[in-house]
């Protein structure tokens, strides 16, 4: 438990780094520094409404993170959960459009079994390129967020495509109220407990399964579990697996619940941050959790710096990419993604 | 021996490399006179390799000093070698696979660069490849050239500039025995065009039949030479390259372990439980007539038979890189076989899977320890439990709490010296980490163990725990092989030993050991 406090603490450092490093960007722009961190304290969690404005970011995040966590605990470093995420709200969409007529209770579990397969696919292809063949799984996961987005304008613009939109931004056809798991707040039971729900059946798998602990040992060191027998593909696919399915999952969220719909682009920032969040926490489970709602907070402040001090919402950018460039300087990750660098020269 | 007298081709004197914290040569000094063939020899890590790489300029010294027929060479610098006339052809092959034979050559050049096509290249280089008897188109490319073709152009390539001083490390290795004549006659050839050549090998029989001064090297130090091979025999050179002189014990296990004793007295300490174990039980391990495919993981077995008893320590012996990895892997399911068989206890495992194997009490102590043994990074009750772990579902409940107090327990009564078994497995010593693959393998079920290389690059205290435990393993009614590179290891503690050679079992031999018959099969000297 000493080693994990010692990471949680070191991670909090960090952040507190980052923070400073912001502000004096901030300051250095022309803005108050105190005013904008006091409004970005008071965006995420102070104001009235704020710890719901903040929950309804950090859950489909530390659905989305607890799953990129478990990816990197056992040794691939998935970069794709935002195509993942995509290919999930696709899929749930097009269950969504096929079942309709159903009634809920068949419609809701469908599409979430749907989106989380589509998560699942879109992580399934780049981790047999990477047994089959040793094709680095940075490369094929990354471009794999492209294809996904542009597999998302297609059918939004195409075979989903809402007539009646506005034209600015493609969209599928809203879907039917009886179908929504929540409203446009998104913070409803059926998020709130399948965000516990997968918490808790990843926090059993990680600490509490044979599985958990042979895949933290293959992730660091494959050829030892190798020669006690382990098939570490095995080991390592079904993480990525899983880690697919729940940015899939997410993406069902997103879908079902505030957003009603999907959009060409439409929050085009969360794969990435949920590494972020996964890279923070060290991969532990409880520390993502904690993690995700210090995220989701920031997510729902940067909508409301616009208003307090007449920052753009993308300085919460910064203040992420910031947090990324500390943790990751740390972090023995970045081994792997100087890995792809490295193969150029040589 | 007149040349003797004149300017040395290369010298160095007192050169020393470090790894880290592992001295690859210490205060090497050696003169190798020009215009001879020279041989360096000794077993793998003897720091024959580094020596090579130091003259070629791939690697500077510590310490310590080169000259080429006289004039010092700056260290660290291949340029400056290469400007010197030293070359090195490497022993994997360096030339790019994609690349012809004319262009590998126009890239080997020290020539200024220009602008040529495909045509003025292949006749550039036609009349080098034909000087040196090298028949193949300069225009082929490198990566369709049979082995010895390749070689050929390797050596080629080194020559293109006006090189005085050809170093081949293991130059043989890759060749077949044919291939092998081949390139001894164009060494012999460079001789007389008045080339220096230092070879690098380590089979005796190669060394007598091309070379004319032979050096050894072992464990980084300069043991004897250049001595005129034409004074010695094979046997000599043999025990040179071991080093039995001073390593002989003649009873009790410290004797072996510190080097001290006569020699000529191998009486074997180690007392079976069993005169002879019931032969009539099939044995524990069987392996028939396996043959494996060629990886990349070293050389193939060929035909190799090995049979093991329950209560009998088989110890395997040879110099590193005759197919002991590859046998290990293949008892462990990792290897390719393209013919024979293995039986657990008689039953046909061939198709089995490690798993499996395990479930009927194999364990394996794998060579690297660091690597292979332990995951460095993870905590000691993970790299424990691990053996256990894969034994069932992989989804099953877990509780690590009481894992961590059966590590506990396990590991006081396997006297490991740490604080709690949640600290990184990379934060004990040599010892005790081997003590903590110990713990993991030889537990109640383990019944065939596999311990290769375990006793290296550990204290004298760590190497006799460890042959106790395999001692007392053994006299449980395990059957333990033992891979070991040191010949004291094995005799001190093995009811037989096997030599293996080029992937293939060479002899047998039970106690009193011969070191003079063992040494001569190890090195291929008596073939």
């Amino acid at each position: 438990m000493s080693g994990q406090l010692t990471s949680v603490l070191r991670s909090l450092v960090f952040v507190l780094f980052a923070l400073l490093l912001c502000s004096a960007i901030f300051q250095t722009s022309g803005f108050s520094a105190v005013q904008v961190l006091n409004s970005i304290a008071e965006g995420a969690f102070l104001r009235p409404n704020a710890a719901a404005q903040s929950l309804r970011w950090g859950l489909p995040l530390f659905i989305t993170a607890v799953g990129v966590a478990i990816s990197f605990r056992a040794g691939y470093f998935n970069i794709g959960a935002q195509g993942q995420f995509y290919i999930g709200s696709i899929a749930a969409a097009i269950c969504a459009e096929v079942l309709t007529g159903a009634p809920a209770i068949i419609v809701i579990p469908a599409c979430f079994i749907a989106g989380m397969a589509g998560g699942a696919f879109w992580a399934l292809w780049p981790g047999l390129l990477r047994i089959r063949s040793g094709t680095d799984e940075v490369i094929t996961t990354l471009m794999g967020n492209f294809l996904a987005s542009l597999l998302l304008i297609y059918v939004t613009s195409g075979p989903l495509k809402d007539p009646s939109g506005s034209g600015q931004q493609a969209s599928s056809r809203p879907l039917d109220s009886s179908y929504r798991i929540s409203d446009s707040l998104g913070v409803s039971p059926v998020i709130v407990t399948t965000a516990l729900v997968t918490g808790l059946a990843m926090w059993l798998l990680v600490n509490r399964s044979a599985f958990g602990v042979l895949a933290g040992l293959a992730g660091r060191n494959g050829q030892m579990i190798r020669w006690l027998g382990a098939k570490q593909w095995q080991l390592g696919l079904a993480s990525f697996l899983i880690s697919g399915a729940l940015a899939g999952l997410a993406g069902t969220l997103e879908f079902m619940g505030p957003n009603g719909r999907i959009s060409s682009g439409f929050l085009p920032a969360h794969g990435f941050t949920a590494i972020l969040i996964a890279l923070v926490a060290n991969t532990s489970v409880i520390g993502t959790a904690v993690a995700s709602l210090f995220f989701g907070g920031l997510a729902s402040a940067a909508l409301y710096l616009p208003i307090m001090v007449g920052l753009p919402a993308s300085a919460i950018d910064i203040i992420n990419a910031a947090i990324a460039l500390f943790i990751t300087a740390k972090s023995a990750f970045v081994d792997r993604l100087l890995r792809v660098g490295r193969r150029d020269h040589g | 021996m007149t040349r003797q007298s004149s300017v040395p081709a290369l010298s160095c004197s007192a050169v020393t490399v470090r790894y880290g914290p592992v001295t690859a040569i210490a205060g090497l000094s050696i003169e190798f006179a020009p215009d001879l063939i020279h041989a360096v020899v000794g077993q793998n890590g003897a720091g024959k390799t580094t020596f090579a790489r130091v003259a070629a300029g791939l690697v500077r010294p510590e310490h310590g000093q080169i000259t080429v027929n006289g004039r010092p060479l700056p260290t660290g610098s291949v340029p400056k070698a290469r400007a010197a006339g030293v070359e090195l052809v490497h022993q994997s092959f360096a030339l790019p696979p994609s690349f012809t034979i004319a262009e590998a050559m126009e890239f080997g050049s020290t020539r200024p660069g220009g602008i040529f096509s495909a045509r003025s290249l292949a006749r550039r280089w036609k009349s080098h490849l034909r000087d040196l008897d090298i028949s193949a188109d300069p225009n082929s490319r490198i990566r369709d050239l049979p082995i010895e073709i390749q070689q050929g152009v390797e050596i080629a390539r080194a020559l293109v500039t006006e090189s005085k001083l050809l170093i081949l490390d293991e130059p043989t290795a890759v060749l077949s025995p044919s291939g092998i004549e081949l390139l001894f006659d164009r060494i012999r050839r460079l001789k007389s065009m008045g080339v220096t050549v230092v070879l690098i090998l380590h089979k005796i029989r190669e060394v007598l039949a091309v070379a004319d001064t032979v050096t050894v090297l072992r464990g980084g130090k300069h043991v004897a030479g250049p001595l005129p091979c034409t004074e010695l025999e094979s046997a000599s050179l043999a025990r040179l390259i071991i080093g039995d002189g001073t390593t002989v014990r003649e009873g009790g296990d410290i004797k072996a372990l510190t080097g001290a004793g006569a020699p000529e007295s191998f009486e074997r300490t180690a007392v079976p439980m069993t005169e002879t174990p019931a032969r009539t039980t099939a044995p524990l391990l069987e392996i028939r007539t396996v043959s494996t495919a060629p990886d990349s993981e070293g050389p193939p077995l060929s035909q190799i038979d090995v049979s093991l008893q329950p209560g009998e320590i088989l110890g395997v012996a040879g110099v590193e890189g005759n197919g002991q990895r590859t046998l290990v892997r293949a008892i462990a399911g990792h290897a390719d076989l393209i013919s024979g068989t293995i039986l657990f206890s008689g039953a046909d495992v061939t198709r089995e899977n490690l798993t499996e194997r395990r479930r009927q009490g194999l364990r394996i102590i794998p060579f690297e320890r660091n690597t292979e043994g332990l995951s460095l990074t993870s905590s000691l009750w993970e790299n424990w439990s691990s053996g256990a772990l894969l034994q069932g579902s992989l989804l099953r409940y877990v509780r690590p709490a009481q894992m961590r107090a059966s590590c506990d327990t396990t590991l006081s009564r396997w006297d490991v010296l740490y604080h709690d078994c949640r600290q990184s497995a990379g934060s004990l010593s040599g010892g005790n980490a081997q003590k903590l693959i110990l713990a993991r393998e030889i537990d109640d079920e383990a019944r065939l163990i596999v311990a290769a290389q375990p006793g290296r690059g550990l204290d004298v205290g760590a190497t006799a725990f460890v042959w106790d435990a395999l001692r007392s393993a053994r006299d449980r009614g395990c059957g333990v092989l033992l891979i070991s590179s040191d010949l004291d290891e094995l005799f001190d503690i093995s009811d037989r030993v096997l030599v293996m050679l080029s992937g293939r079992s060479v002899g047998e031999y039970s106690a009193p050991y011969d070191l003079q018959a063992i040494g001569a099969a190890m090195t291929g000297a008596n073939q």
